[in-house]
């Protein structure tokens, strides 16, 4: 059997996620939004699944929609919260985790998800943060990720604009700021994985089984350090690929990422972690 | 503000005169779902200019607002099309090129602005937005110390927008509505806002709209205009998928000045207005959207 890179990718980002969490993802954001369903099929069965756009509470829906407040996405949910009960919840630090990407991302994890180039004449004028800029301060870990890395202007030195904060901003760290949530803990790119370290610098832990470190680093605009030894990103079991493919028929996931990476293939080998 | 006529039915036309140039307008809905879009239309045919719209993440109601030249000060805090469609072509290039004023702001800071409004509280206070750049967008924020803890926190100013733009399923003649879950900032919108424009897809009794329960009493809302398909091309469900065909035929139409011009030409300025566009989508097209319930391979078949 063999899978794709979207297919390792989505894989990835869910086991960022722990058992008994409660997790929340934005809207637009397709790879972590199916990364919660496989977690919550896996290894996370009593996660609390918040559907982002929806606020539906553990849906089951019967299919991943292009848009993230159809209403497949609150099927199965005995209940969905009220926008304001979800946005109150993670101001208060309720929720345990969020998903979080952004057109830059800086050392610290800061995101910029509101213009590249100057803010009075953009060179481009992305979409907006959505809630991201007060539920980034409060939530508790969040797993940070990009499908645009290998691009070399998604991880930058320094962020045109932060519209949700990471580790350390100009303005302070999060104990100064007096701010309840953990921050990054995770960054999951489409060329490895990266945690933090005790300064909340990104520091590259694993890359993909066809990355080098030098390739992270050519397309990285900042300096990161290295785990001591780098290793590769565990491969999917076969009952991840089935739970990415049942959930996700029409490949939405796929919407996230430059073509030429869909094109990277793997044979699956089986392994004691695998129990198919 | 609170209005008492019991009978609050009019045409589209007249709902959509209630908005002057100029208003703070909040946009019900969001994304793909309830966007009030056949007001939106309306409001480009009667040629409103410099509108300021607040809400939360939107998408072709904003973005065709901005084609058509109706919109100054966009203060939403997401306008785009997900990942599907990508970014707003006309808001893009309005903000590339500096002919819209950008407000950007984020879900929290409008929901705390809209409760202080709803309390008639001069400010609240909120805890994150320190260490972003959201103040540079936002110079009116100031700051405030907890008098209990010390804590130095952000404090925002009430948001009355003139009137809140909201699309609902269901209505009944005094302006009830009945809203399918999200309801994003809806009901919120309608306690801070000086009133509420409705369109409704179909009126019935106010005994049938109770069956489905009242999510907005209608003493909030100014007028109600039943516009089946009002939010077309986004979804109102249980009546409708949105048409994620139509949203892609927009998107194409507005990556150019020239083609948003024709799109608005096209699918706007009909001289019989929401009656003309239906005609144009056709009975069969639009019948289409309303097979979601039938079976999963139907629902799943409009969006591939």
């Amino acid at each position: 059997m063999t899978y794709t890179f979207d297919e390792w990718f989505v894989v990835t980002l869910a086991r960022t996620i722990s058992d008994r969490e409660v997790v929340f993802h934005g809207f637009g954001s397709p790879c972590a939004q199916v990364a919660m369903h496989v977690a919550k099929r896996t290894h996370a069965p009593d996660m609390l699944l918040i559907e982002g756009a929806m606020y539906a509470v553990n849906p089951n829906p019967p299919f991943i929609p292009p848009t993230g407040n159809d209403s497949s996405l609150k099927q199965g949910a005995a209940y969905s919260m009220k926008f304001e009960e979800f946005f109150d919840a993670a101001i208060r630090g309720d929720v345990d985790r969020m998903f979080l990407s952004g057109g830059q991302i800086d050392a610290y994890g800061n995101t910029n998800v509101t213009a590249v180039g100057p803010l009075e004449k953009p060179k481009v004028k992305l979409g907006g943060g959505g809630g991201g800029c007060n539920i980034s301060a409060t939530i508790g870990q969040l797993t940070l990720w990009t499908t645009r890395h290998r691009s070399g202007r998604t991880l930058v030195d320094k962020c045109d604009f932060i519209t949700d904060i990471g580790h350390v901003t100009p303005a302070g760290n999060r104990a100064e700021l007096g701010y309840t949530g953990g921050g990054p803990q995770w960054m999951v790119t489409e060329l490895g994985v990266f945690d933090y370290d005790s300064e909340g610098r990104a520091r590259l832990i694993e890359v993909f089984s066809d990355v080098d470190v030098d390739t992270v680093r050519e397309a990285t605009g900042f300096e990161f350090t290295t785990a001591a030894d780098v290793k590769t990103v565990a491969s999917p079991t076969c009952a991840e690929l089935a739970i990415v493919r049942g959930i996700d028929p029409l490949g939405v996931r796929k919407s996230e990422f430059d073509p030429a990476e869909l094109t990277r293939t793997y044979d699956h080998v089986h392994d004691p972690g695998c129990n198919c | 503000m609170i209005f008492l006529d019991p009978d609050k039915r009019v045409d589209l036309a007249t709902a959509a005169s209630h908005i002057g140039d100029g208003a703070l307008l909040a946009l019900g809905g969001g994304l793909s779902s309830r966007l009030p879009m056949a007001l939106v239309r309306e409001l480009v045919r009667q040629g409103r200019t410099g509108l300021h719209v607040v809400g939360s993440a939107h998408s072709m109601d904003v973005d065709l607002l901005v084609a058509a030249g109706a919109l100054s000060i966009c203060e939403e805090s997401y306008v785009g099309f997900e990942q599907d469609l990508g970014l707003a072509p006309a808001y893009r290039r309005a903000a590339e090129s500096g002919t819209i004023t950008l407000r950007e702001s984020c879900c929290v800071t409008i929901l705390t602005q809209l409760r202080a409004a709803e309390m008639g509280l001069p400010f609240l206070p909120v805890r994150g937005i320190k260490g972003t750049d959201m103040r540079r967008l936002h110079p009116e924020y100031a700051e405030t110390t907890c008098p209990f803890t010390g804590e130095v926190l952000v404090a925002v100013p009430p948001l009355i927008p003139d009137a809140a733009l909201i699309h609902a399923p269901l209505g009944d003649l005094h302006g009830n509505l009945y809203l399918d879950k999200p309801y994003v900032l809806d009901e919120r919108f309608a306690g801070a806002s000086r009133a509420v424009i409705a369109t409704v897809d179909r009126i019935v009794s106010t005994d049938e709209l109770v069956e489905y329960g009242i999510t907005i009493p209608a003493h909030y809302v100014q007028a109600v205009a039943e516009v089946p398909f009002g939010a077309h091309p986004a979804s109102s469900y249980p009546n409708y998928a949105y048409d994620r065909d139509h949203m892609g035929v927009y998107v194409k139409a507005a990556s150019k000045p020239e083609s948003a011009a024709q799109y608005i030409e096209e699918w706007v300025m009909l001289p019989d207005g929401e009656d003309g566009y239906r005609a144009k989508l056709g009975e069969e097209s639009l019948q289409r959207l309303t097979t979601w319930s039938e079976s999963t391979e139907t629902w799943k078949g409009l969006f591939a």
